[in-house]
């Protein structure tokens, strides 16, 4: 067999267990696609192929992905794999321990196949910005694939891996999942575990799967969530368990918040997510306009002022002393950042920035609670345009607020949401739906995705490479 | 919020609590944090007055956990990635001087 590389989780397991193929043969598809598609898409920082070939001979097919080879974004701590969070400065750092997420897949049986360009410590939302080169868009490669975690989501788009994890931040999952035209779930904060993930933003930092399908992603999600004593946050829950399915949306009701559609969105994105909002109807749901929802460019200014905060504390640690290179090796966005962060909770300056922000947190917080006693879910655009240029983050500070506007409110509220394709724009390039839900409620994300996925084909195209 | 101007004194002061050092050619870093600063201003549009800050979106509070020795690195794991070592030790700039 061949094109092994193109299964999903449930394609892939079958085939192992009635032996039609091994998870060799999975694992060498893989490898032979990222090979293939490495001087055109530069997806990964590390490809593990001696060691996901030799953890393949070896794998318990029995397990829940057991012989499934994994994409790990490069913020994940892997043993003995390099990590280096696409910076320079960590270009050496080899892992001393697993990220929870990881030891979880592993214990799985999933294989780490390689570790995912990512936008340098997480900062971005393009992949343009990591010390190792920008990924592209496998849908067009003159385009970003979004970001941060837009390695992973380009991998599976280009079938390099089976399954991939991530992390958000505010969007880090869902905007390449929704510009690379793949599935980004983004669970509740708390849900799966930070620990051995490089912090960014720690209290939004929420790491999720970037898989092919919705079942995919939910499968990965189970896998990964759960309570994890290394997390002071992590959330007193057992591993997420999926749902049933469901045959009609009837009694579910869908908020559509009208301030997501800035003047900014590009047509066909609105008239997309529209149509998408018609499919979602005529599957039973009801759809409420909302023209109350709190303005998302309000999360801007706070997602802006509390990541930098939080970026300028936890990137202190990189001192060149117990790893990693010395700070003259931040590149540009990462100082900027950190110099921002200083301002923002500097003496004098606390009240006005840092405290301000977390005040504003809280009204959107209430905001969506207000909301949610209306709707079950929500319904929006993850992003106001679809993959843009190549050189699009050029001298532009604040390229990626500015890009997550639709899916910073609900980061900064913890919420649970995902990005799943909903159709194309006239160049052929994907768009993604936003469910997003209350804390807790990846059941009905999940039953919305899984529903809307059922009964359209957006997700069964693939880029031609 | 109404100061938006940075000046040359205090964006020193800032690469300094941040522990950067700033080349000449990237002085176009204090227009950037200026040109920030004065996006965030549109949270003045926002009445917080009587509004409590959220730091903890899942409202966790002190966790605590039983002190219990469990099996970690060994020392010499634990300084397998720092640039300078010796005797098992880790290396760092003296900060009293002899």
């Amino acid at each position: 067999m061949s094109d092994l590389n193109k299964l999903t989780i449930k394609e892939a397991r079958e085939g192992l267990l009635s032996k039609k193929f091994s998870s060799k043969e999975l694992v060498v598809d893989c490898l032979s696609q990222i090979k293939k598609n490495a001087s055109n898409l530069n997806t990964f920082v590390t490809v593990c192929e001696k060691e996901s070939i030799k953890s393949a001979e070896t794998a318990d097919i029995s397990k829940p992905l057991g012989g499934i080879p994994v994409a790990v974004k490069d913020n994940f701590l892997t043993l003995g794999i390099r990590t280096t969070a696409s910076s320079k400065l960590l270009d050496k750092y080899i892992a001393q321990y697993d990220a929870t997420v990881v030891a979880k897949l592993k214990s799985a049986g999933a294989i780490i196949i390689g570790k995912t360009n990512m936008d340098a410590w997480a900062h971005g939302s393009s992949t343009e910005t990591s010390d190792f080169g920008p990924t592209k868009n496998p849908w067009d490669i003159t385009r970003l694939p979004g970001g941060s975690s837009g390695g992973s989501a380009a991998a599976i788009a280009a079938d390099e891996a089976i399954i991939s994890v991530g992390s958000e931040t505010a969007g880090s999952i869902r905007q390449p999942a929704s510009w690379s035209g793949v599935v980004g779930f983004k669970p509740t904060y708390g849900r799966v575990s930070r620990y051995g993930i490089i912090a960014m933003k720690s209290s939004t930092d929420s790491p999720g799967p970037i898989c092919k399908t919705v079942d995919d992603a939910a499968e990965v999600l189970g896998i990964i969530s759960g309570h994890d004593p290394f997390d002071a946050t992590s959330i007193d829950e057992v591993s997420w368990i999926k749902p049933s399915p469901l045959t009609s949306l009837k009694g579910i009701k869908l908020g559509l918040p009208l301030s997501y559609f800035s003047p900014q969105t590009k047509p066909e994105v609105k008239t997309t997510i529209l149509a998408a909002a018609e499919t979602l109807k005529k599957l039973g749901a009801e759809i409420i306009e909302l023209s109350d929802v709190l303005d998302p460019k309000y999360s801007i200014a706070v997602y802006t002022i509390l990541q930098r905060s939080e970026v300028s504390s936890n990137l202190a640690r990189f001192d060149g002393i117990r790893y990693g290179h010395d700070r003259s090796y931040f590149s540009e966005e990462a100082k900027r950042r950190i110099m921002l962060g200083t301002y923002s909770l500097s003496a004098g300056y606390y009240d006005a920035y840092y405290l301000k922000a977390q005040k504003v947190r809280t009204l959107i917080c209430q905001d969506f609670d207000k909301h949610f006693t209306r709707v079950d879910a929500m319904i929006s655009p993850i992003s106001p345009t679809t993959a843009l240029p190549v050189g699009a983050t050029k001298g532009q500070s604040m390229f990626g607020e500015i890009q997550d506007q639709l899916v910073e409110p609900s980061s900064i509220a913890g919420l649970a949401g995902i990005s799943i394709p909903c159709g194309f724009d006239n160049n052929g390039l994907p768009i993604g739906l936003n469910i997003m839900a209350p804390q807790l409620r990846e059941d009905i994300v999940y039953q919305i995705a899984k529903i809307f996925e059922d009964n359209t084909e957006y997700h069964l195209q693939r880029p031609n490479l | 919020m109404s100061s938006t101007i940075i000046t040359d004194d205090q964006f020193q002061h800032i690469a300094k609590l941040s522990r950067l050092e700033i080349k000449p050619e990237e002085s176009y870093i204090k227009d950037q944090l200026a040109q920030a600063a004065k996006y965030v201003d549109v949270l003045k549009e926002l009445d917080t007055d009587k509004v409590s800050p959220t730091f903890q979106v899942n409202h966790k509070k002190n966790v605590f956990r039983d002190d219990i020795i469990t099996p970690s690195f060994t020392q010499s794991q634990a300084i397998s990635q720092a640039p300078k070592t010796k005797d098992g030790y880790i290396v760092t700039a003296a900060t009293i001087k002899k």
